[in-house]
């Protein structure tokens, strides 16, 4: 049968790809796709262990919202992207590095 | 404060300041002058001077046998010493008022034709400021205004001998004659001190004037007593001896007289000038003015001087080739007879002789320089390498050049001394006073008439052999270059009229009625002492005669010489041709021995001042470099070097931690990882 800790299994790897992806990726939008698997991770977590708590569907609800949020969050960050290829033709990270002093 | 010793008499005072201060103005005025109107600046010159000969004229008509005229005014004062400046004016400095500017008059006139328009600016300039200087010199009165202008004349003969400073000779020879006139300035200098220094005054007339300080004074027991105070004897003769350098430098007597030569490097009608009224002229002034101060021994070293310098003078000129060089030893030759004229008292005869020298001397230049332009425009128009001064060039021109020839021929006969010529007057007159003065003397007095006369025969021989080679025989230029298309005449009315008037005045009735005396001349009159005692000896017959017929039969000899070409002559191979002709080695000795030695010593100290000198401050100089190189290796290395250190700490550890500032997000988030994953390892660790 499937237990908690199979789910916690793969919300460990997904949070694990997610970050070699946010990490390696040469490409914004992938960094994004990257975060949004972990974010996905915790919600997988969260769901995971709102089986256990008094309240029923407690877990599920707001995991809804949680994605619900993530989606606002990706628009944001989208727009934020479209901005920087504008401004410097590229959406590679490592390239941007107006950051530094 | 003004004082006039015998009668005031301003407006004559003015004319003679205006005489003498329109050149100066004429000097300024051509000084300002735009260079295209240098025609303008030659007649603006001659336009003043003929203004100024008019003055003096009238300075002259009133002064003259009229006492004197002096008038002064406080110039400053130095301690107790009151510094008068003023002019005086009796017959010498009238005189020589009028012979300066009468003189300079033709000069100028010549020049605006004989210099070209471009140059007579600066020419006339010169020229003008020239005469002032002269001029000014005549008429001052007190030692120190008269230095100054001695100085001036000096000075402005410098800038005209030096004229065409592009030649080389030129520069050269106005050198000689500025340092040869230092060394004369030099003695008047030091005479002055030491007559300023026993008797406390400059003023001539206080000094010199008849019952003047140096009258009054004695010399007794070896000193030299003055109402004053006393020195010891010796520094009377210093004070001669510095009147007499000054003397000598200016009047070329020996063994100053080598600079007057070499001055024919400038203009002709500079040199007509210089040798007959305004430069030469100073010296003979000079004894003129502090005359009384001789006493007999250095009258005969005058004498001496005077007649050795005529004789030598007078050799050289017998050999030289250069028409301007031949001359140039002639006036020497005349000023040693004036100068031993003052020397055997005859002081009459001597400014006397200096008057009518003026004018045919100047006279003979302006002839030459007429002759040397004519040949000058041959040698320009065919290219000729010739030297158009070398008489040697010349002959035959008095078909040619009539007007130019009398004129030469006028000058000569004055300069040899036959009758009815002003130097027949003049120069007849201190020959039989040099006899006088040799009468009842010791027997070796008589050396000094008896050379002069020879001199009188030697003048009489170069001067036929200048007539005979210039004006006789063939054109020798013709002869060496025979297709020669040569116009030669006598030039423009610019050269024709001074010439005529020189001419006029160097024949016997401007100076006596009376041809063959000079005791008639009026000039003579002026000048003669008030005890002179109308010589009625022997030698008023005899010389006179016998010196124009020697003169004749040298003459006559010469022309034997070069007409007849005729071997009467020593060979060039001679010693003695060799003598005269180099000029008595004298400019050679000059040379080899005393430039040689101030060269040599100028040498020496030149080494001094390069190793000695110069060692010393290099020495210095090293030092200071290592001490400095020393503070600036301490300041580079040690107080450098520690805050270098500082800052590439600073920057190290700076740079160290710029680097985590990459700018990349992703950097950033792994740093983050690590530092996450780092305290989870730290944890599970501990």
């Amino acid at each position: 049968m499937i237990t908690l800790t199979h789910y916690l299994l793969v919300s460990a790897a997904l949070f694990s790809i997610g970050i070699y992806v946010v990490l390696s990726k040469q490409n914004a939008i992938q960094v994004l796709i990257g975060i949004e698997m972990m974010l996905n991770a915790a919600i997988l977590n969260l769901v995971a262990f709102g089986k256990f708590d008094k309240i029923n569907n407690a877990g599920q609800t707001f995991a809804l919202f949680a994605i619900v949020l993530a989606a606002a969050s990706t628009a944001v960050a989208l727009a934020i992207i479209l901005n920087v290829y504008r401004r410097h033709q590229t959406i590679d990270p490592g390239k941007i590095n107006q950051l530094k002093d | 404060m003004i004082a006039a010793t015998s009668h005031i008499d301003s407006p004559t005072v003015t004319y003679a300041l205006a005489a003498v201060g329109l050149p100066l103005l004429a000097a300024i005025i051509n000084l300002l002058l735009p260079q295209r109107l240098g025609k303008l600046a030659g007649w603006i010159s001659t336009g003043i001077i003929l203004l100024s000969a008019v003055l003096a004229a009238i300075v002259f008509g009133r002064v003259w046998n009229h006492g004197q005229l002096h008038m002064q005014q406080l110039w400053f004062t130095i301690g107790n010493t009151a510094v008068n400046a003023g002019i005086l004016l009796n017959n010498l400095s009238v005189f020589m008022l009028l012979l300066v500017t009468v003189i300079a008059l033709p000069v100028h006139l010549y020049s605006t034709a004989y210099i070209k328009p471009e140059e007579q600016n600066r020419y006339y300039t010169y020229l003008s400021f020239f005469c002032f200087s002269m001029l000014a010199l005549v008429v001052v009165d007190s030692m120190i205004m008269l230095y100054a202008f001695w100085e001036l004349v000096g000075f402005s003969s410098y800038l005209l001998i030096g004229f065409w400073f592009t030649r080389d000779s030129a520069v050269q020879a106005n050198k000689k004659a500025f340092i040869m006139n230092r060394i004369g300035d030099i003695g008047l200098l030091s005479a002055i001190i030491i007559l300023f220094a026993q008797y406390h005054t400059f003023d001539l007339v206080q000094l010199f004037g008849p019952n003047g300080l140096v009258f009054k004074s004695v010399i007794q027991n070896g000193m030299w007593i003055a109402s004053t105070g006393q020195m010891p004897q010796v520094w009377q003769y210093v004070a001669f001896a510095g009147i007499f350098l000054a003397v000598a430098a200016k009047s070329a007597q020996f063994p100053l007289h080598t600079w007057l030569p070499d001055a024919m490097e400038g203009p002709t009608s500079v040199s007509a000038l210089i040798h007959a009224a305004t430069m030469v002229a100073a010296g003979v002034f000079l004894l003129g003015r502090v005359y009384s101060m001789f006493n007999q021994a250095e009258l005969n070293v005058l004498a001496i001087v005077g007649c050795f310098t005529a004789f030598l003078a007078a050799t050289i000129a017998l050999t030289q080739n250069d028409l301007k060089r031949i001359l140039a030893y002639s006036t020497i030759s005349q000023l040693g007879y004036m100068i031993m004229a003052m020397g055997i008292n005859a002081y009459a005869s001597s400014l006397f002789h200096l008057a009518t020298h003026a004018f045919f001397k100047c006279l003979l230049f302006l002839c030459a320089g007429v002759i040397i332009h004519e040949i000058h425009h041959v040698k320009e128009e065919h290219q000729l390498n010739i030297d158009p001064q070398d008489i040697n060039n010349m002959g035959g021109l008095r078909k040619k050049m009539p007007i130019t020839f009398v004129a030469t021929l006028i000058g000569c006969l004055a300069l040899v001394g036959l009758p009815f010529t002003s130097g027949y007057l003049s120069k007849d007159g201190i020959l039989i006073q040099a006899f006088e003065w040799a009468e009842g003397k010791p027997a070796w007095y008589k050396i000094i008439p008896v050379s002069i006369f020879i001199t009188s025969g030697v003048t009489a021989f170069y001067v036929a052999r200048l007539i005979f080679k210039v004006f006789f025989g063939e054109f020798k230029l013709k002869a060496m270059f025979p297709n020669l298309n040569l116009h030669i005449s006598d030039g423009s009315w610019s050269f024709r009229i001074p010439l005529i008037f020189l001419s006029l005045c160097s024949l016997f009735p401007l100076f006596s009625f009376n041809p063959f005396s000079y005791e008639h001349a009026w000039l003579f009159n002026g000048f003669k002492p008030e005890n002179y005692l109308d010589g009625e000896s022997i030698y008023h017959l005899i010389i006179p005669v016998s010196i124009s017929v020697l003169s004749l039969l040298i003459a006559f000899w010469a022309f034997a010489v070069y007409i007849r070409q005729r071997k009467l002559v020593l060979s060039e191979s001679n010693l003695l041709f060799k003598l005269s002709y180099n000029q008595w080695y004298i400019d050679a000795f000059y040379k080899n021995v005393i430039v040689k030695a101030v060269l040599l010593l100028s040498k020496a100290l030149y080494w001094f001042d390069r190793t000695i000198i110069d060692g010393l401050i290099q020495v210095l100089q090293q030092l200071t470099l290592f001490l400095s190189g020393l503070a600036a290796w301490a300041d580079r290395y040690l107080v450098d070097g520690f805050l270098n250190l500082i800052t590439l700490l600073v920057k190290g550890i700076g740079n160290f931690f710029r680097g985590f500032q990459s700018g990349r997000v992703q950097y950033y988030l792994f740093s983050m990882l690590a530092a996450v994953l780092a305290v989870f390892i730290i944890k599970l660790l501990i």
